[in-house]
């Protein structure tokens, strides 16, 4: 019943990177060139809900423990949360450039629940490396948009985030269930003992 | 100090933590909630790292609670423990609880049954697992409260409310139901963990690394569980697309969902369990939470919605709600008669058992709750529809919210209470289940 977690981790990755793709293109052109056409104004914003409702599957098949069952519920609920203030910013409903602090805090939480919820070290295994890199990733990306948030003019946070987010595919792309990271795998996950 | 805060960052990342390992019970033999006909002389489980095993790393326990396992050993690359078991007959269920240290020093734990020659019951009946507690009645009351916000507030709203209303009473209306969407998505979580924790028996560090997958996968609350968490996530989607779009008519997917989830609860409590229990007594109980909830949604919208925000609306909701209440409290008084009668046999366990005097207890509650609404439909309406000023209204309002919040929470310690035994189809009493699994 329970998929490979690198399966999920590869799907989700290949979600990020498409968000990351569309905020890149959105920095490079600048805003008001990329929301020329209406729909493009509502595409990461949509798929940052949308992979909410996403991240509430892969949580219901986490009951393996209660750590991965919460961490899950709270990704879903930080890019729910995330995505409709933005898209309600796309529509001007919210008007205030302060609401991109809500993305700012939904990272910090996704970001120390990706922390707190992988157990083992940074050397374990690749997943365990990853999981932590991603996590401090997440948290400090957050500096962008509340860079943003104070300084909205600035094209270097649109940069920044976006380049966060390719950062966090590809790591989730590297992401699998059992594989050595920097030549090392723990014996206690199936590594050979050195002799 | 920045340039310290970046060093101390900049070390954070750089350095990395000792490598240790958690682990993950990948199976079990027998296989856990499995049923074998041969008993089986060995109990083994599979961890996907190394494990330390304590003396009591695998505990098997007949029904009575006999302990029927030996001492534990491990395999060579203590991925694998096992235990030998002794005494095991046919037709019976037994429990096995197990215990690991994984190399990071946290405890992983789990419980599951078995059957020799018979279906095993729920891990939530496995031997040494606790009742409900005031923890899970607290846990099923917020479920309840945060109901009556999504099914409640934004049922009103569509059922009740004109097409168009001020623009805050739309925006309150939308964070009543979005904060009641996440409320029942979180309280359900809560509820579920806080469950499988009775019959676990850990608390703390413990739990965040107990396996939960036995209660999500065997049990019928565990279904309600992965069902509910997916469908109240999707309320919640579309009730933020809703709110995003300014398109109050997208709640109806939302509100239609919620009504079809609050079915789960019938599906996974005693109307689905209990000897007797029957398709009537599983729709009476759907009818009787769906009215309430539409019930205490309504004086909720009332209270907190149309009298602080829309004066002008005032006259119109209460009318309109005053209608339909009447309609509502009928179902609601029907329906809870009919779980009433299938769940207590006889007049005597109203006052003869817990179950019957908690039942006691949340009647008088409705009652008060009616006689005030009762007290508004006689004396507020009328002035209302003379056009008369109505002083006060909005403080009783809030009075009679409060106590249908404490009738929520005597459901919520009735829904968590244990009925008395009812005959069986082969006309023997049948025991008390504490918890519907």
């Amino acid at each position: 019943m329970l998929p490979r977690a690198e399966i999920a981790h590869w799907l989700f990755a290949a979600g990020f990177l498409f968000f990351a793709l569309v905020l890149l293109a959105e920095a490079i052109v600048g805003p008001d060139v990329f929301r020329r056409r209406p729909w493009r104004a509502h595409l990461w914003p949509s798929l940052l809900l949308f992979g909410g409702l996403w991240l509430w599957v892969i949580a219901i098949f986490s009951t393996f423990s209660t750590l991965h069952l919460l961490a899950h519920a709270v990704w879903a609920q930080a890019a729910t949360a995330a995505g409709a203030v933005q898209l309600a910013v796309v529509r001007g409903r919210l008007v205030s450039s302060y609401w991109s602090l809500v993305i700012a805090a939904g990272l910090v939480v996704s970001g120390a629940s990706f922390l707190i919820h992988e157990q083992n070290g940074w050397l374990f295994a690749r997943s365990a490396f990853l999981h932590h890199t991603i996590g401090w990733t997440m948290v400090i990306a957050a500096i962008f948009p509340v860079g943003a948030a104070f300084r909205p003019r600035r094209s270097v946070w649109a940069y920044g985030f976006a380049a966060a987010w390719i950062a966090v595919s590809v790591m989730l792309f590297s992401d699998r269930d059992v594989a050595p990271i920097f030549g090392h795998l723990s014996e206690l996950a199936g590594g050979v003992p050195v002799p | 100090m920045r340039r310290a805060l970046l060093a101390a960052l900049l070390v954070a990342l750089v350095v990395p933590g000792v490598a240790a390992a958690h682990a993950t019970l990948l199976r079990a033999t027998p296989a856990e909630q499995g049923r074998v006909e041969v008993a089986p002389t060995e109990i083994r489980l599979a961890f996907d790292q190394s494990v330390t095993a304590p003396p009591d790393a695998i505990v098997v326990l007949a029904a009575d609670g006999r302990r029927l396992s030996g001492t534990v050993s491990q395999s060579a690359r203590g991925t694998v423990i096992q235990t030998p078991v002794d005494g095991l007959v046919r037709r019976e269920a037994y429990t096995v609880r197990w215990r690991e240290v994984s190399a990071d020093g946290h405890v992983g734990t789990g419980v599951f049954t078995f059957g020799v020659g018979v279906d095993p019951p729920p891990p939530t009946e496995a031997v040494g697992a606790s009742g409900m507690t005031w923890r899970d009645d607290v846990a099923r009351w917020a479920l309840f409260a945060s109901l009556a916000l999504l099914v409640g507030v934004v049922g009103i709203r569509l059922l009740v409310l004109p097409r168009t209303v001020d623009p805050r009473v739309e925006r309150r209306v939308h964070l009543l139901g979005v904060l009641g969407a996440v409320a029942a998505v979180n309280a359900g979580i809560v509820g579920f963990v806080i469950r499988s924790a009775n019959a676990l028996q850990v608390s703390g560090v413990d739990l965040l690394y107990a396996d939960l997958s036995p209660f999500a996968e065997s049990t019928r609350f565990g279904t309600a569980f992965l069902v509910t968490t997916l469908g109240f996530g999707a309320c919640l989607t579309i009730l933020a697309v809703a709110w995003v779009l300014d398109r109050p008519g997208l709640r109806w997917p939302a509100f239609l969902l919620a009504l079809a989830l609050v079915w789960s609860y019938p599906l996974s409590g005693h109307q689905a369990t209990e000897p007797n229990a029957s398709l009537v007594g599983q729709v009476a109980d759907w009818v009787h939470l769906v009215t309430a909830m539409l019930w205490v949604g309504g004086v909720l919208t009332l209270a907190v919605v149309v009298w602080p925000l829309a004066p002008d609306l005032r006259r119109t909701a209460f009318l309109r709600f005053s209608r339909i209440a009447i309609g509502l409290v009928a179902a609601l008084v029907v329906a809870g008669t009919v779980v009433a009668i299938e769940r207590l046999p006889a007049v005597s366990d109203l006052w003869e058992t817990s179950y019957g005097q908690i039942l006691l207890a949340k009647i008088a509650l409705v009652l008060l709750a009616l006689a005030w609404g009762g007290i508004h439909h006689t004396f507020v309406r009328p002035r209302l529809e003379r056009g008369e000023r109505t002083p006060g209204v909005g403080r009783s309002l809030l009075g009679e919210s409060a106590v249908a919040m404490a009738v929520l929470l005597a459901a919520a310690v009735l829904v968590n209470g244990a009925p008395p035994p009812v005959e069986s189809d082969a006309g023997e009493a049948a025991p008390t289940r504490t918890a519907p699994g």
